[in-house]
């Protein structure tokens, strides 16, 4: 296998290759490489974070509780609690950077943008981010079915206020809008229809799913033509009898995994083989395995997520960052904060990463991590901030990421390579004409300043 | 500057100096800027209570609903019959007093939105509640007439929903200089000084060296024209004062922008809200106060249109904690020299006809402001930047 094809794949599949890594597999067969990288993420491990302190609000309701130990204290607690989604947010990314499963945690990433979801609750939003992981290379209905149990989807999309008497249609409507069909592929009846079927879906405060019985319509619905006494898990099998979810999801994929630009040949082939039997793991193979995948065409032609960005630079010089809150605040500049996301419709990817502001940051991110560059532009305050808090970095002067890097580590693996290698391995994308005439000029003094030199050039912002 | 120095700023070393054709062009824009209209779009972020700004001091339900929150009658600047502002907006009645004022009531839409992520973006992109654009309003105007990311700023360090088009977005800064810092950075510069336009694509590559391009003269605009005029006047002293500062200096300076966006937070108030919202309005309705003298000295307030929006009103009944919490319908603040119609555009609140959540219900689509705007006041197609067709208001001619 070519190592630009190796590259390519370990872009698209995870996060870059380290120069080890790849000195590694090599000389591996195509079949052998693909293989492995499933085999890898084959093992499920969970984020567990140490919330020990907050069982209480696990196990108690919230009128007990508050009743118990007084709405202050209650308040307080919550508070803290609520902190600790940031504290996922910065485990979450360091998952992405070290875990050895790289196409699972690439995948629950897709998903996390697939299955949008936001809640303050860290036990129903670490359940969930894990019910991504566990189903990520699974089966696509097993998984819908599972997240429309979820108790922080429930919330998200309001199916806990969704009662035979008053149905509220959110969930229903954003399933098929959002989830697995696509909008303009189903009638407001089937909304109204469908959002019978899923009420009554409630969950417990530890996250467990239950029915209220007494709330869900055990009436006849008429759907997508059927009719009969749906209930939500028929509404799910009903949505992926329609052909049209496969290509929906198939899209998605592709559109992620392989280019930003569909090619709706691909896609229909990709979408006859899915739709048969929903096998997520088996997709992936196939694209993986495929001669297409691999076509120059689809190689360093796809705009880096703010996450990529930031992760594929980790990979090359490991980086631990010494106020985890300054994560938050990079991510936050370049419009992309994990278990954020800004509405159920999720990160648009590709040309909505840029703009003016962003992109002159994603330029700067290089610098900014390993070189000790300058800050001086201010996140936006929060909604439900106070007027002074809102404004409350507006006084700060000149900061900086504190960052450690590990140079050692960099040094071992790249500090002796040609520069002509470096750069290779760093970029994917074509180069530039002029860019690339700069480049050839440049006096490279160290392959650690080349190495952010060439982190600071719009062909990184590729892969 | 010795290359590790260099570097420390993050750098490509190189030489030489190309600046491409097209770039220069639209650096040099005539300074022309007779009856240039401009649109300043602030949002009170976090949902102001309309009730408490503009109060509806003879009806007993909004006493009834708010007995520790409503403002007393002998503690309001009485308007109409109806209607009196909050004490704090005592520079805001001074406007309109003088005719520069329209009060447009019950402005929202159907089916109201009662997350703030949620309603801000169906404000900023006047998108329906069902529906989800990546677009904002101001970003496809910018898009379709104007062709420069400088073309609609932002008072902020990172870019809205609102200012964001497809392939073309405003551009956003608190401080010209540091934009135009940032944009001078070594690698920046050296990157596009080897830069020529002939082989930019419309693919992604090509893409992202057109919003370098764009990026590094619009800066470079923004921050050469502005610094030729210095506000004289006092403003208050706080950041939302500051973002109203620089707006004035771009607009006196006569920066060929044509809509600006400012967000002032801090009007979430769940808790605590007497005083928390009052100190909020003096500093809101003092700083527009400058803001529009400001305007007036350098003869701009005639082409600039100060349009002032919550992403929703909060709820008529008052919380446990001496709040309220998120509502729907609210009011609109528009700003102007020559408006059709001063004063109150039309009637209170009705708080006898709620909607199930017992808020406020709209009689005005927001969207029909909007389309007033783009058509009378930015003279534009408003169908096409807003996808439809809305009824249009009276408030400008």
């Amino acid at each position: 296998m070519k190592i630009r094809h190796i590259q390519h794949l370990y872009w698209r599949a995870g996060f870059g290759i380290s120069s080890h890594e790849l000195d590694d597999i090599k000389s591996n067969s195509k079949s052998k490489i693909v293989s492995n990288l499933f085999t890898n993420s084959e093992k499920i491990n969970p984020i567990q974070l140490d919330l020990s302190e907050f069982l209480e609000i696990k196990n108690k309701t919230p009128k007990l509780l508050k009743k118990e130990m007084g709405e202050a204290a209650f308040q307080k607690l919550r508070q803290k609690s609520q902190q600790k989604v940031r504290y996922l947010n910065h485990t979450w990314i360091d998952r992405l950077t070290e875990s050895e499963s790289v196409l699972r945690e690439k995948m629950t990433l897709f998903w996390a943008n697939v299955f949008v979801c936001r809640d303050n609750n860290i036990f129903h939003i670490q359940q969930y981010n894990n019910t991504l992981r566990k189903n990520a290379l699974g089966n696509f209905r097993a998984f819908v079915k599972a997240i429309a149990r979820e108790a922080s989807m429930s919330k998200y999309l309001n199916n806990n206020q969704n009662r035979k008497k008053s149905p509220n249609e959110n969930f229903a409507r954003e399933i098929m809008e959002l989830f697995t069909l696509g909008i303009g592929n189903y009638t407001e009846n089937d909304i109204k229809e469908s959002a019978r079927a899923f009420t009554g879906w409630a969950f417990k405060n530890d996250g467990s799913y239950f029915l209220r019985k007494k709330q869900h319509d055990y009436n006849e619905k008429t759907f997508f033509g059927k009719t009969g006494n749906f209930n939500g898990d028929d509404i799910i099998d009903i949505i992926l009898e329609q052909r049209q979810c496969a290509k929906f999801i198939c899209t998605k994929i592709y559109k992620y995994f392989v280019n930003p630009v569909v090619d709706d040949k691909r896609v229909e082939e990709l979408t006859t083989q899915f739709y048969k039997n929903y096998d997520i793991k088996n997709l992936m193979t196939t694209i993986f395995s495929s001669k297409w995948f691999y076509n120059e065409e689809n190689i360093g032609v796809k705009i880096k997520s703010p996450i990529e960005l930031l992760v594929g630079i980790q990979k090359i010089v490991p980086v631990t960052f010494d106020k985890k809150n300054q994560l938050n605040y990079l991510q936050k500049m370049m419009g992309q904060v994990l278990l954020y996301p800004e509405n159920v419709s999720g990160w648009k990817g590709n040309k909505n990463w840029i703009d003016s502001n962003t992109l002159m940051f994603r330029l700067k991110l290089a610098s900014l991590i390993l070189n000790n560059a300058v800050i001086n532009l201010e996140e936006k305050g929060a909604f439900e901030d106070s007027f002074e808090k809102y404004y409350k970095n507006t006084k700060k002067k000149n900061s900086y990421i504190k960052t450690t890097k590990n140079w050692e580590a960099f040094a071992k693996q790249y500090g002796d390579l040609d520069p002509q290698k470096l750069k290779e391995l760093l970029i994917v994308s074509k180069l530039d004409e002029d860019t690339e005439i700069m480049l050839n000029q440049l006096k490279i003094k160290s392959n650690r300043d080349y190495c952010i030199q060439l982190m600071s050039i719009p062909e990184y912002q590729l892969c | 500057m010795k290359r590790r120095d260099f570097l420390k700023q993050s750098t490509l070393a190189s030489s030489l100096f190309f600046v491409p054709n097209f770039v220069k062009a639209f650096e040099n824009i005539a300074k022309n800027s007779l009856g240039y209209k401009r649109l300043v779009i602030v949002q009170l972020s976090g949902g102001n209570d309309g009730l408490n700004s503009i109060i509806p001091y003879t009806n007993d339900i909004y006493y009834q609903k708010r007995p520790n929150l409503s403002i007393k009658k002998n503690n309001l600047i009485k308007a109409t019959d109806e209607l009196g502002f909050h004490s704090s907006l005592k520079p805001l009645k001074n406007l309109y007093d003088q005719g520069y004022l329209s009060i447009i009531n019950n402005v929202g839409y159907p089916n109201p939105n009662r997350s703030h992520f949620r309603s801000t973006d169906i404000w900023q992109t006047a998108s329906n509640a069902s529906e989800y654009l990546n677009t904002g309003w101001l970003g496809r105007y910018i898009e379709k007439h104007c062709k420069m990311p400088y073309s609609g700023i932002e008072l902020d360090d990172s870019l809205s929903l609102i200012m964001k088009g497809k392939t073309m977005n405003g551009i956003a800064t608190k401080n010209p200089r540091i934009l135009f810092g940032n944009a001078q950075t070594p690698y920046f510069k050296k990157v596009l000084n080897h830069q020529s336009d002939a082989h930019l694509s419309e693919h992604n590559l090509g893409y992202l060296y057109k919003t370098m391009i764009d990026a590094k003269s619009s800066a470079k605009y923004i921050y050469e024209t502005s610094k030729t005029f210095k506000s004289k006047l006092n403003y208050p002293k706080n950041p939302f004062g500051k973002q109203l500062k620089t707006t004035a200096e771009f607009i006196n300076s006569n920066l060929k922008s044509k809509v600006y966006y400012v967000s002032m937070g801090g009007y979430d108030t769940h808790a605590n809200q007497k005083n928390r919202q009052s100190t909020l309005l003096k500093t809101y309705s003092k700083s527009i106060e400058v803001f529009v003298d400001d305007l007036k000295q350098n003869n701009t307030f005639k082409d600039t249109l100060i349009v002032t929006f919550s992403e929703f009103g909060r709820r008529v009944q008052q919380n446990a904690a001496g709040g309220t919490d998120h509502g729907a319908a609210n009011n609109v603040f528009i700003i102007g020299e020559n408006l059709k119609t001063q004063g109150f555009y039309n009637e209170a609140p009705n708080l006898l006809k709620l909607d199930q959540n017992r808020d406020l219900v709209h009689s005005v689509d927001f969207r029909s402001i909007y389309a007033t705007i783009l058509d009378k006041w930015l003279h534009v197609d408003d169908v096409s930047i807003l996808n439809k067709s809305f009824s249009k208001l009276d408030f400008i001619s």
